[in-house]
């Protein structure tokens, strides 16, 4: 497949793997693809497909075991240029890129918010892992030479005693350190649309709707002016009329800050109108990556096309929805052949043996399909090939 | 615009035959507080609902989440009983136009005639006045798909007792005649009989549905309730289990409840959609035509939102402000208006909004508020502890859509502001053309949408 060079994060030949009882499952399957500066790239599949792990390894938020990353790198270029290699670098760097350079929302604002801390001391907490220094020089503090408790206090991790002590002790230095870093939260707050971002720095999670907690989602994960954002199905459990909001929030905020973003969902609707480039996956493994109207308007995999196919629409006569016949292979020890090939209905020899590759097939569109190889160039003979196929002419079933 | 009277209940869809009619149907759960546990409030998740549900149709029920829509689903199957309204079942049109006839008269003021009527349509069609017979046959005729298939499946049971289960309640087939009945119902919702001897959790999500949805039709009844039945389901498997409910139907002459907030599914499976808000009905009308012209800027805001895969017919999008109101205490007038982009004087603003709206976007000035002294929804005089924020408040409220709506100017003195609104009643819904209902105020003035 064709690549530029002025990537932001290149993600190589990643295959994340699952030990289990019944074997080895390959939940990411030799997968590649980069993400450039400002862009938004839609990461589109099924349940199962592995999606989130790819978007959590880029994290390296796989729990290993049972997980383990079978082959692959994927790199962060920083902005001077150098790269870090995000799965063979230290504990310490990985931490300091989470939350700074690359953050995350989760799906589920109600359980990825902890029940047991006020909205301002979990926001703070992001604030006294990456911006430290901040903190204290708008305290008054000397940033180089911080008392170690005043560090403590910025990290949260101040007992009450300590805390009580440090009162006591220091004139008006808790006070200001305290201000300091709820200004921050504030601001982070008030930049997403909260209205009253006072009342809501001593909210607990449960006093909040679902739209308010995935706003203070984003405003934990943008508080550090990222250039990557992760958002991982973000409005799934949102009322449509929330979605919009959420949806237009998370453009606005990077339109303002120019991030580039990774868009996690099932919904191919939603990558209509939200996504500069889509990259759809099925069982692990990536079938089409390409220029978002592009692929919806012209799908070149057929599971794409099935996909789009059993949306409803207005104009689909009722009961008549083309559903992708079959259901989703076994992830665990998956033969070498096209995955999509028991439910496809172009299905030829050649799909039941080899596994297919990244195939470009025109500018930035790139299609893992055996219609578009060649006989020769995947060694099978040319009767076993599926009916070729040339972009533009969809061919139908 | 002359309105055609009457209730939506009386909207047999071009059919002449109900599964079931529901009249002012509420459903209030208490709000209980301090030691004592007095009631202090009501909770209204259904608030006045008529709707009837013609024969051998599907109805779409639409809304946002905690809109009341399950909980209506939930009343007319018999699984929560309203607190107030009646719930007529199997009623033809001619029934129907008797009991309309005789909720109108005062129950003193009727004849023997009409008492006797009554009482025959009651002990026949009426839940929960009808003979136990009656009741146990309803309830074996109407079925429910629950949301999500991997709660409601117990995991301890095989597939062959789950969907036996209402077979060997109602005493209709035991021993090998039952496991006979089960796999011809496994068969018709596309499994086989190797699937009998399986617990729940070794199926997918789409299995675990037709399951559920063999489960339901065990008793061959007419009339299903589908509570979001693909909400959990990816695109692909939805569109299977959507295909499957519509070759049943057809097979088998289905009546569908479908509640769902999807409103593309709604808009492919539906003949009909009633849209709530806030427990009650603000749009009814045939499908193509609530999504084509919508009546209520609810359901246009609802389509609006919905991302879809074509071109939107309209350029501007509407949108809706703030979050949904509290309802134990819903807004007077229409319930909509706090948030809607049309809203005028006419839509019912109270005291209640402007002090809502000043805790949401001038918070320094609601904090100053001392006290609020009420005389009505209408009317109240709020004192702040200073007078600067009491000019403040006054000047916000101008600036609103309120301040048309203002009985009298507002009178500011010192620390005190007295407002006073008009008067509306609560919103209605009315039709506005044939089939066509709503129960936005602006548009059944206008008898069009309003512009924005």
């Amino acid at each position: 497949m064709a690549r530029s060079d002025d990537w932001l994060l290149r993600v190589d030949d990643l295959s994340v793997h699952f030990e289990s009882s019944k074997g080895v499952a390959h939940a990411v399957d030799h997968v590649s693809f980069d993400i450039y500066p400002h862009e938004t790239l839609a990461l589109v599949g099924e349940t199962g497909c592995g999606k989130s792990v790819t978007a959590r390894s880029i994290l390296r938020l796989v729990p290993e075991p049972p997980g383990s990353y079978a082959s692959g790198s994927i790199s962060l270029r920083n902005g001077d240029g150098s790269v870090t290699e995000i799965l063979t670098a230290t504990e310490r760097t990985v931490r300091s890129i989470r939350g700074d350079r690359i953050s995350m929302i989760f799906q589920d604002p109600g359980k990825a918010l902890n029940p047991g801390l006020t909205i301002g001391r979990q926001l703070a907490e992001v604030f006294g892992e990456h911006r430290m220094s901040m903190i204290l020089g708008n305290a008054g503090f000397d940033p180089e030479k911080p008392s170690r408790t005043a560090t403590k206090i910025v990290q949260q991790r101040a007992g009450l005693l300590e805390r009580g002590v440090y009162r006591l002790t220091h004139l008006r230095a808790p006070k200001a350190l305290q201000k300091s870093i709820d200004d921050s939260v504030m601001e982070a707050l008030a930049d997403t649309g909260i209205p009253n971002p006072r009342k809501m720095l001593g909210s607990y999670p449960h006093e909040l709707s679902g739209g308010m907690k995935q706003r203070v989602m984003i405003a934990q994960a943008l508080a550090c002016d990222p250039d990557l954002l992760i958002a991982d199905e973000p409005t799934t459990a949102l009322d449509v009329t929330i979605q919009a909001r959420i949806l237009d929030l998370i453009h606005e905020m990077q339109q303002r800050r120019g991030m580039a973003i990774l868009y996690i969902t099932h919904d191919l609707s939603l990558v209509r109108q939200f996504a500069d480039r889509v990259a759809v996956m099925y069982a692990g493994r990536l079938a089409e990556i390409g220029p978002s109207a592009e692929v919806l308007a012209s799908p070149q995999h057929p599971y794409t096309q099935g996909l789009l196919a059993a949306i409803p629409r207005p104009a689909t006569p009722r009961g008549q929805l083309a559903a992708i016949p079959g259901t989703v292979p076994q992830l665990i020890d998956p033969p070498a052949q096209c995955h999509f090939a028991s439910r496809c209905s172009f299905a030829a020899a050649a799909c039941h043996e080899v596994t297919p590759q990244l195939l470009t097939i025109a500018e930035k569109r790139d299609v893992s399909c055996h219609r578009f190889d060649t006989a020769s160039r995947i060694g099978v003979s040319p009767q076993d090939m599926p009916s070729a196929a040339t972009l533009g002419g969809v061919a139908s079933s | 615009m002359t309105l055609l009277s009457g209730s939506l209940a009386a909207d047999f869809g071009g059919t002449t035959d109900a599964v079931v009619a529901l009249h002012g149907v509420k459903v209030h759960y208490p709000v209980k507080e301090g030691v004592l546990q007095r009631v202090t409030g009501q909770v209204r998740a259904v608030d006045g609902v008529d709707l009837s549900i013609p024969r051998g149709q599907t109805l779409g029920l639409v809304g946002e989440s905690g809109c009341g829509k399950t909980t209506l689903g939930r009343v007319i199957a018999g699984l929560v009983a309203p607190t107030g309204g009646d719930i007529w079942v199997d009623v033809d049109a001619t029934q129907h136009s008797e009991i309309e006839r005789l909720r109108g008269v005062a129950t003193e003021d009727r004849s023997p005639e009409d008492q006797a009527s009554w009482k025959s349509l009651e002990s026949n069609h009426r839940l929960g006045s009808m003979s136990r017979d009656k009741q146990s046959r309803y309830r074996r005729n109407c079925q429910v798909v629950f949301q999500d298939a991997f709660s409601s499946l117990n995991p301890r049971q095989l597939v062959r007792d789950i969907v036996g289960r209402p077979l060997r309640v109602h005493k209709e087939a035991s021993g090998e005649d039952l496991d006979r009945r089960v796999i011809e119902l496994l068969e018709r919702v596309g499994l086989d009989s190797q699937h009998l001897l399986r617990f729940p959790h070794q199926f997918s999500g789409g299995q675990r549905q037709r399951i559920s949805i063999a489960r339901a039709l065990a008793l061959n009844p007419e009339f299903v309730i589908l509570d979001e039945p693909t909400s959990a389901l990816d695109v692909s498997v939805q569109a299977q289990i959507l295909n499957l409910l519509v070759d049943l139907q057809k097979d088998l002459g289905l009546t569908y409840l479908f509640i769902t907030h999807d409103l593309g599914v709604v808009q492919h499976m539906s003949d009909r959609i009633a849209v709530m808000y806030l427990g009650q009905i603000a749009e009814y009308g045939p499908t193509a035509d609530v999504f084509n012209s919508p009546l209520h800027p609810y359901s246009r805001i609802l389509r609006d939102s919905n991302p879809t895969l074509e071109d939107s017919l309209d350029t501007v999008k509407w949108d809706l402000s703030g979050t949904v109101p509290n309802p134990v205490n819903p807004p007077q007038g229409c319930r909509l208006h706090p948030r809607c982009p049309v809203a005028r004087a006419e839509c019912g603003w109270s005291i209640d909004d402007v002090l809502t709206d000043a805790e949401r976007n001038t918070p320094v000035v609601f904090e100053t508020i001392s006290r609020v002294e009420r005389s009505s929804d209408f009317r109240a005089t709020v004192s702040f502890s200073e007078p600067e924020q009491a000019k403040k408040f006054a000047k916000r409220i101008g600036s609103l859509a309120a301040h048309e709506a203002l009985e009298q100017p507002i009178r500011l003195d010192d620390k005190l502001v007295e407002v006073s609104f008009n008067e509306v009643s609560e919103a209605q819904l009315q039709q506005l053309k044939d089939g066509r209902w709503s129960s936005c105020t602006r548009t059944q003035n206008l008898g069009a949408l309003p512009e924005l």
